[in-house]
């Protein structure tokens, strides 16, 4: 049998969501077709996401098979390892008295995970790009403006291996200054540029 | 017709003063450049500029959007036709006779064709807009709650119905951007609703950080893990005039393009690619020169360029007179248009007559802006292509970042930004169509009130949906729709059309 896998994990993301969605709708009153309640709607929407995951996990059965790309074991090792250490690291940062507020467990959390997730090939794009935004967020509010955005370019560079250093320091100093421009002279956003620990 | 004389030159009024001006000529501007940029799209640019646009006016901030829009269609076509690298999906179909055009020394005729076909296409849909604009908004101030709820319903499955793969997923991917949507609070009752006790959440998902998220972001990563293939050979652009002979074929293809374009933009889901492929084929079965198509006809030129241009401006016409998004760069305006404060829908040409007369002028005055900025530029645009992608996308990535904290000044927004990239990338990866997602996430809200409001004048009577009128006819239109699809030949058809 040809099983057309991304099909399949499509229906399964589809009846996990809707599944997820259902289970969680469980607090709101469902209220009468007349008078809706909060969970009236909800319920109808994940019943039909229910139902079309079924039906799209059918067809994968039957389509022509459209495989998803290999992973390689470093790949599920490093996804695992990022999981278990964000959210362990979350609980550990929260518990810390001088990281509360402004998100910073959930940011700093996140940027650890994904640096680990980094660490193998099939992930080292998605794991820098987004560590590097993540960096930026964790960053703005203490470090200021203008060095989050360093940071970030700077972690979000070496996602492409065609970089030098040379080119990433003019980018970061080309980006401070338009970013200067646009969003602290032009538009007067209300953030901290420079440092403030 | 004076009514409309007057409004339009209300209209000009508007648009012509400095500041409309000025951002229609940059909306125009940001358009072409990432026109000719392969990589970066519309609908990633419109999400990025959204948080720019909060402190403008709102018929400035669309002004601008809506010229990035227009704007990318023309600059589109330049690298489709230099480089055989279409800029953005809907000029896919302009490198087949347009590259084969410079390849044959005539590529300055392509340019021009393009930007006069464009312009010619953009100032009759234009015009259309304006026409059409009030005579729907009075049929649309007739619909009842249920009427409402099914035009959505029809918007949402014709939206999924011609994205690109499948049908059940694209319509999936529809419910689960109407499932996102109701995060937040219930309006009628105050009840959080899967907000994890979440206070950002209480308002909603955040539209600039999912619409981001999604297309900028996960864009991005999926540009990078495929390794470059740019070339930077350019064809010799020659001579931009057209001979006579030319003119006479091109101008028969400029005029059924236009047609074209203008009926399939208004079309839920429709938009300037569908479009732009619909006049393809058209000109290959019906133009005169169809024995010369495959070796740089040029009515293979001139029909799309004036269709994709066409449908970019009809496009508008659902969401000025209805309120309802056809596709996901107007699932971005009405976005652009909720934080201004402004409910998109058939009260708006009455309340908002500045935003409505003002942006169709503007769309005019914006068409003729690009027509003689982008002749003389093409030099200039082609060396932009130039710029690798690596001084890019981290620009890219720090408008997001900035942007999207700028909304609410809150971090939580960069790390739902990150969410949705990540999301992104998983539904690229398993081939679920994004676009579809974007329309669900906006119509969503309005649909659930539409569909409570009928059910209370029904007094819990589903029946209501089939017996008005208009309702029952909306929802039939959708039942045909979706049993199309069903239908073996017609999905092979549609797959074939949409592989381009």
């Amino acid at each position: 049998m040809k099983i057309n896998a991304k099909d399949l994990a499509s229906g399964i993301f589809l009846l996990v969501l809707a599944g997820l969605g259902l289970w969680l709708n469980l607090d709101h009153t469902l209220g009468t077709s007349r008078r809706m309640g909060p969970g009236y709607m909800p319920m109808l929407v994940f019943w039909i996401e229910f139902a079309l995951g079924a039906i799209v996990l059918g067809m994968a059965l039957f389509s022509s098979p459209d495989p998803l790309e290999k992973w390689l074991k470093l790949d599920f090792v490093t996804l695992a390892a990022a999981i278990v250490v964000g959210l362990v690291g979350y609980q550990v940062i929260a518990a810390i008295p001088a990281l509360e507020g402004n998100w910073y467990p959930l940011g700093i959390a996140l940027t650890i995970a994904l640096l680990i997730l980094a660490i193998s090939p099939g992930w080292r794009v998605l794991g820098l790009v987004l560590a590097g935004m993540n960096i930026f967020g964790v960053l703005l509010d203490a470090g200021g403006l203008f060095l989050a955005i360093a940071a970030m370019v700077v972690i979000a560079a070496f996602a492409d291996k065609e970089h030098r250093p040379l080119g990433v320091a003019a980018c970061v100093v080309f980006l401070i200054a338009l970013c200067w421009w646009v969003f602290i002279y032009e538009l007067d956003i209300r953030v901290n540029i420079w440092p403030t620990f | 017709m004076d009514l409309l004389l007057s409004n339009l030159a209300h209209g000009f009024g508007v648009a012509m003063s400095f500041d409309n001006l000025l951002f229609a000529l940059l909306g125009a501007l940001i358009g072409t450049a990432i026109g000719v940029l392969p990589g970066i799209g519309p609908v990633a640019t419109i999400s990025l500029l959204l948080p720019i646009t909060f402190g403008q006016p709102a018929t400035t901030a669309i002004i601008m959007l809506a010229g990035i829009y227009y704007g990318a269609q023309y600059g589109g076509s330049t690298t489709a036709i230099l480089l055989n690298l279409p800029g953005e999906v809907s000029s896919v179909v302009t490198t087949l006779e347009g590259y084969k055009m410079a390849r044959n020394g005539r590529a300055g005729a392509a340019l021009t064709i393009a930007a006069v076909g464009s312009f010619f296409a953009g100032s009759v849909s234009t015009l259309l807009v304006a026409a059409s604009g009030p005579l729907l908004t009075e049929v649309a101030l007739s619909f009842c709650p249920a009427d409402y709820f099914s035009l959505m319903l029809l918007g949402l499955i014709i939206s999924a119905v011609l994205a690109q793969g499948s049908v059940v997923k694209s319509v999936a991917m529809v419910v689960l951007g109407v499932a996102l949507g109701l995060v937040g609070t219930d309006v009628q009752t105050g009840q959080q609703r899967f907000t994890f006790g979440v206070p950002e959440l209480s308002d909603g998902l955040n539209f600039a950080a999912m619409a981001m998220g999604v297309f900028g972001i996960a864009e991005i990563i999926l540009n990078l893990e495929k390794p470059e293939v740019r070339s930077v050979l350019t064809a010799k652009v020659g001579s931009l005039f057209l001979t006579k002979h030319e003119w006479a074929r091109a101008t028969p293809a400029v005029l059924r393009g236009t047609v074209v374009g203008s009926v399939l933009g208004i079309l839920p889901g429709g938009g300037a690619s569908l479009a732009s492929f619909g006049s393809y084929m058209m000109e290959r079965k019906m133009s005169k020169g169809r024995a010369e198509f495959g070796n740089g006809a040029i009515e293979g030129v001139a029909g799309p360029e004036a269709a994709n241009n066409a449908a970019a401006q009809t496009s508008f016409i659902p969401l000025l007179t209805l309120g309802i998004p056809s596709n996901a760069v107007m699932a971005l305006m009405v976005g652009a248009l909720i934080i201004q404060g402004i409910q998109p829908g058939p009260r708006m040409v009455e309340t908002q007559p500045d935003l409505f007369w003002g942006l169709i002028c503007s769309m005019w005055i914006g068409n003729l802006m690009l027509l003689v900025i982008n002749l003389p530029l093409i030099g200039m645009w082609v060396k932009l292509l130039q710029v690798p992608y690596k001084y890019m996308y981290p620009a890219i990535l720090t408008f997001c970042a900035i942007g999207v904290y700028s909304i609410n000044n809150n971090v939580f927004d960069v790390y739902s930004t990150v969410f949705f990239g990540v999301l992104g990338y998983v539904f690229n990866k398993l081939k679920m169509e994004p676009a579809p997602l974007l329309v669900g996430f906006v119509l969503g809200p309005m649909m659930e009130e539409h569909l409570r409001r009928a059910m209370l004048l029904s007094r819990g009577d589903p029946t209501v949906f089939i017996e008005r009128p208009i309702s029952g006819v909306l929802l039939a239109i959708c039942a045909l729709a979706l049993g199309l699809m069903l239908l073996p030949g017609l999905r092979k058809k549609k797959e074939a059309a949409m592989a381009g």
